[in-house]
């Protein structure tokens, strides 16, 4: 039974149904990512390039706070500090310690990863919104611990600089070299979103994410370890964010304490806001739209980031799950006539 | 350390502490009654500075006494709009919680930046309501910060007054401790959470003004005494506004002492580091409780 009233998906239960419904949903994934794939040789626009780069890699964070925030319920806002966590990890590795790239951001989602379950073990102790507050004291204390740290080589407020290129299968992926990127971070960005939505919680695990979101006391008594699970959605979703971090440094070749500012927060916030949280296409699609919607913006300057939190305050109000409530409730009412009661 | 010293960081410990007591007496009554986490709470301390400085310093050169009755009236018919077209709606969806962390966030984001387009990224400074200095138990203080400490100490214990022996204080207690029954009995739950979210915006409003002369009015410069009044939230405990007035003196105190010993710039890790502790041996908080 879904029940429709408390919004969310009844994903626990896994009936034949769903499970076709789930199929139907894997192909169209992978009609839509070959589409994209196709498209990267048609478009020959570097900047129209660098905007689908910037949309994958949002998509890959975008997901993994999903992962936390809309099915696992932890309400998660350090999400960000994992993406920095990547970002400068894979950085100095390989700029200071000279790292090959591809083990350097490995070694940057491992580093996530890390901060993830560090983040995630005091939010055991935490309920509800004390969660919220202790992440996000963390976020906001991270630039200020990053400009201390500056002897250590995180280069302070100027930022890390001359993060080298990521070479892989004798291709060197220089930061001008956008069609390379573009199938690299399509890649990535498909890997993620297979690995988050059609691996981690359709399997035992994400059961156990949503049972606990749902009623935690009554999962809990089933048997479902609360330290265990939470800590892995944490974590899971952490070396994600971290990964694509990782790349985003290599991409930019350039991390500055900007990304932990209010309009990269602000950004992935407004993707799940207008997406929909803890329902599949949503937070990539919201990903996509918010991306676009952006760089549309560039020229509208300082109004870009009063009209993204317009933006969220505005769907959070009239669009309660997002643009894929959309479907859903006129899906419903083409539906209605069949049933006995509405 | 000489004497001197130690009065000289215990006055600065209680002058700052003074001032996010008020800003996290605002937070914790509108938690402890809504259950809502305002997270707009920072851009409203900086909003109530800009208003300020509007009709004082910036434009319309209006004595302070003028200005401050305009101020807080502003303050609290802008907290009870917000409260009605954006919090309300919210509270009748099964994940309230969540869309009214997100929409309150999105409103700090909204008014951080309508405050940089209006007012410039340069910070605006704010004179001083009172100039000199004063010397207490033989060092020099400025009487500036002193009034602060008075007034802001007045404030507390005005609105502990208002909310133990006033009929209204006393409904706003009622909703805090049981919604329903508050209700039952015939309390106006909506009027209560209204007039809270209101008087939350006022008192962050307040800070802001107080604190202006001493930090300058800038666009971003909510966010910081916003993570401050977080803190002494969570670490008085969610909700109890004894526990956030403790705990804002137990936290300014240490905070004179962090800045004295190994520099201003280490205040936020160590406020972190003190969260961590606090939430690691009472979760709760010093006072609070759990809520259903």
């Amino acid at each position: 039974m879904v029940d429709d009233s408390t919004g969310r998906p009844g994903r626990a239960q896994a009936d034949g149904a769903s499970n076709r419904a789930s199929s139907t949903t894997q192909i169209l994934f992978f009609a839509v990512v070959a589409g994209l794939a196709l498209a990267g040789v048609l478009i020959d626009d570097t900047y129209l390039r660098h905007v689908l780069i910037l949309c994958f890699l949002w998509v890959i964070v975008a997901a993994a706070w999903d992962l936390a925030l809309g099915y696992a319920g932890i309400f998660n806002y350090a999400q960000l500090v994992f993406f920095a966590a990547g970002a400068y990890g894979s950085g100095m590795l390989a700029a200071k310690l000279g790292v090959p790239p591809v083990i350097a951001i490995a070694a940057g989602g491992v580093l996530a990863g890390v901060v993830g379950l560090l983040v995630g073990l005091p939010c055991l102790r935490l309920r509800g919104e004390y969660v919220a507050l202790f992440t996000f004291a963390i976020h906001l204390a991270m630039p200020p611990i990053i400009l201390q740290t500056k002897q250590w080589g995180t280069g302070g407020n100027t930022g890390l600089l001359g993060i080298p290129p990521i070479e892989l299968l004798g291709i060197t992926f220089g930061p001008l070299d956008k069609l390379a990127w573009y199938y690299l971070t399509l890649a990535a960005a498909t890997a993620a979103i297979y690995v988050i939505y059609f691996v981690v919680l359709r399997s035992r695990t994400g059961r156990a994410f949503v049972a606990l979101r749902d009623s935690e006391a009554f999962a809990k008594s089933l048997g479902v370890s609360d330290f265990r699970y939470k800590l892995l959605a944490f974590t899971i979703s952490a070396v994600i964010t971290g990964i694509a971090g990782a790349l985003y440094a290599h991409y930019t070749s350039v991390v500055t304490p900007k990304i932990l500012g209010n309009e990269f927060f602000l950004l992935v916030m407004v993707m799940l806001a207008i997406g929909g949280i803890g329902r599949f296409p949503g937070a990539v699609l919201g990903a996509f739209i918010v991306t676009i919607a952006n760089e549309l913006l560039r020229s509208a300057g300082n109004y870009r980031l009063l009209l993204l939190g317009l933006a969220v305050v505005v769907t959070v109000l009239l669009l309660p799950n997002g643009i894929v409530s959309l479907q859903e409730r006129f899906g419903r009412r083409g539906r209605r006539p069949q049933g006995a009661k509405p | 350390m000489a004497m001197h010293q130690y009065v000289e960081v215990i006055f600065g410990g209680i002058a700052q502490a003074a001032v996010y007591c008020i800003m996290a007496f605002g937070l914790s009554l509108v938690y402890g009654t809504a259950r809502i986490l305002n997270f707009a709470h920072g851009a409203l301390y900086t909003t109530g500075a800009y208003i300020a400085w509007v009709l004082t310093a910036g434009y319309l050169g209006l004595p302070l006494l003028a200005a401050v009755p305009i101020l807080i009236a502003v303050l609290f018919c802008s907290g009870v709009a917000l409260e009605r077209v954006i919090i309300r709606p919210l509270r009748r969806r099964p994940d309230w919680k969540m869309s009214t962390m997100m929409a309150t966030l999105g409103l700090a984001f909204v008014l951080d930046n309508a405050n940089l387009i209006l007012f410039g990224p340069v910070a605006k400074p704010m004179p001083a309501f009172i100039e000199g200095t004063v010397v207490l138990f033989g060092t020099v203080i400025s009487s500036y910060r002193l009034a602060v400490v008075a007034i802001a100490l007045a404030i507390v214990v005005a609105l502990e007054l208002f909310l133990q022996s006033t009929r209204f204080g006393q409904a706003v207690r009622a909703v805090a401790q049981d919604m329903q029954g508050a209700s039952q009995v015939g309390i106006d739950v909506n009027r209560v959470f209204a007039f809270t979210f209101g008087l939350s915006v006022v008192l962050t409003g307040i800070a802001g003004l107080l604190l202006a002369p001493i930090y300058l009015v800038s666009p971003l410069g909510g966010w910081e005494p916003f993570l401050k009044a977080f803190v002494i939230v969570v670490f008085g405990g969610l909700g109890s506004t004894r526990g956030a007035v403790i705990a804002a003196f137990i936290l300014g105190l240490i905070e004179a002492f962090v800045v004295f010993q190994i520099g201003a710039s280490w205040t936020m890790p160590v406020w972190l580091l003190t969260l961590l502790v606090v939430l690691m041996i009472r979760p709760q908080g010093l006072l609070g409780v759990w809520a259903n």
